[in-house]
C-alpha cells in the first residue's frame, strides 16, 4: 500500500474512533454530568416529607435516622384523600447518575398509610443526593430529592 | 420487600440495565482501568485481553449474585465487605499508577519493583505479571479482582439478586437465580466496555510514543484519584 493510500486509511480510522468516541460521549454525559439544578428538596432526618399529587398529600418517611446508605430502610408512605385501591411503590435513584432499578414495593399498614423496606446504595464518586419516587398508580408520583449520609 | 418482575423479566431486565448503564456509569466509572489496561498492552493485541477481563468481572458479579440469593440479605454483604471493597479499590489505584509508570518509560518495569519490602513479593510478582502478560487469559484474574470494586449500579443489581433469593423456594434457587441476575447484568455492560476498549487501542497510530507517555501520565493521575477515593471509602 502506498503512502498516500496508508495516510488515508489512517485519517478514516482516527475518524470512526472519534465518532465512536462521541457516541459513548454523549450517551455518558447526562449519566455524569451533576445537574446543577439538582437541589434537595427535604431533609429526610429530620421528620417525614411532603408534597402534592393531584390533590392529594403524600408523605414520606424514611426510618431509622439519620438515613444511611448501605443499610436496610424502612420507607413509610402516608397519603391523604380516598382509599388507594392499588398499592404505591418507590423507585430509589440518584439525580445526578443512573444507578439501575431499585424499587420498594408496599404494603398496607391502614387506611392510606403503606410500607417497605428498601436500601440506599453507596456511590463511590460521593456524590449523596438521592430521590424516591413515590408512584401512586393511575395517579402519578410524588418525587422527593434528599441526602442521605454514606 | 417483593419483585416487582416476574422471574423471567427480572433477567431481561439486568441485561438491559447493565447496557445502559454500561455506556454511562460503567465508562466513567470504570473506564479508566479499561484504558489503562488497553494502553498498557501497547503493541500487543488487546481485544481477547479485555475481553477476558470482562468475563473475570462478570464471573465475579455473579458469584457475589450466588452469595445475595443464597443468604438474601445484601445488608448482611455490605456491613461486612466495605473495608475488603476499598482495598481493591485502592488496589485498582496503585495498578494504574504501576501501568502509568511503565508505560512513560520513565521506570522501567522491572524496575519499579526492584526496592520493594520482601514482604510485598505476592503482590509484586502479580503486578509483574500483569505486566508482562503476554496470554490474554491472565487478564481474567484481574479482571475477577476488580469485580470486587464498589459500585453503585452492582450493588442495586446485588440488592436485586438479593430479592431474588427471597422469593426463591430452595437456597440452591435463590442462589442460582441470583447468580443469574448478576450475569445478565455484568454481561449487560461488556459491550461498553469493550468498544471503549477497542476506541482507546491507538496502536495502529504512527507517532504513539508521544500519546502513551501523554496517556502513562494521566493514568498516574487517575491511579492516584483511584487510590485516594480507596482510602477514603
Amino acid at each position: 500500500m502506498d503512502s498516500a493510500a496508508s495516510r488515508c486509511l489512517a485519517m478514516a480510522r482516527l475518524a470512526l474512533g472519534a465518532a465512536i468516541f462521541l457516541v459513548i460521549a454523549t450517551a455518558a454525559a447526562p449519566a455524569l454530568a451533576q445537574n446543577p439544578e439538582v437541589r434537595t428538596t427535604c431533609n429526610i432526618h429530620q421528620g417525614p416529607c411532603s408534597a402534592e399529587l393531584a390533590g392529594r398529600s403524600v408523605a414520606l418517611e424514611i426510618s431509622p435516622k439519620p438515613v444511611k446508605a448501605m443499610e436496610e430502610l424502612e420507607f413509610r408512605v402516608t397519603i391523604s384523600g380516598d382509599r388507594l385501591s392499588e398499592a404505591p411503590y418507590i423507585d430509589l435513584g440518584m439525580p445526578a447518575m443512573k444507578m439501575g432499578p431499585n424499587r420498594v414495593e408496599m404494603t398496607r399498614q391502614g387506611e392510606n398509610t403503606w410500607t417497605g423496606k428498601g436500601v440506599i446504595v453507596r456511590c463511590p464518586s460521593g456524590k449523596n443526593t438521592w430521590f424516591a419516587r413515590v408512584a401512586l398508580p393511575e395517579t402519578g408520583t410524588a418525587e422527593f430529592v434528599f441526602d442521605v449520609v454514606y | 420487600m417483593s419483585l416487582m418482575w416476574s422471574t423471567e423479566s427480572i433477567y431481561a431486565v439486568f441485561l438491559a440495565t447493565g447496557f445502559t448503564v454500561g455506556f454511562g456509569h460503567c465508562i466513567g466509572m470504570c473506564g479508566p482501568i479499561v484504558i489503562s489496561v488497553s494502553l498498557q498492552l501497547k503493541d500487543r493485541p488487546s481485544f481477547f485481553p479485555q475481553l477476558y477481563y470482562n468475563i473475570g468481572r462478570t464471573i465475579t458479579y455473579s458469584l457475589l449474585g450466588a452469595i445475595m440469593g443464597a443468604t438474601a440479605s445484601f445488608t448482611r454483604f455490605a456491613s461486612q465487605a466495605g473495608g475488603f471493597q476499598k482495598a481493591v479499590l485502592m488496589f485498582a489505584g496503585i495498578l494504574i499508577i504501576v501501568m502509568g509508570l511503565a508505560m512513560t518509560g520513565w521506570v522501567p518495569a522491572g524496575r519499579i519493583f526492584q526496592n520493594a519490602p520482601p514482604l510485598a513479593g505476592f503482590a509484586r510478582a502479580g503486578f509483574k505479571r500483569i505486566l508482562d502478560a503476554r496470554r490474554a487469559v491472565l487478564f481474567l484474574p484481574l479482571g475477577m479482582v476488580l469485580g470486587l470494586l464498589p459500585c453503585g449500579p452492582v450493588y442495586t443489581a446485588m440488592i436485586a439478586a438479593a430479592r431474588m433469593g427471597m422469593e426463591a423456594q430452595s437456597t440452591l434457587g435463590g442462589m442460582l437465580s441470583g447468580a443469574g441476575v448478576m450475569a445478565c447484568f455484568g454481561i449487560g455492560t461488556i459491550p461498553a466496555l469493550l468498544l471503549l476498549s477497542q476506541v482507546s487501542n491507538v496502536k495502529w497510530l504512527k507517532h504513539r510514543d508521544l500519546i502513551y507517555k501523554f496517556g502513562g501520565v494521566m493514568m498516574i493521575l487517575v491511579g492516584i484519584y483511584f487510590t485516594w477515593k480507596g482510602w477514603t471509602y
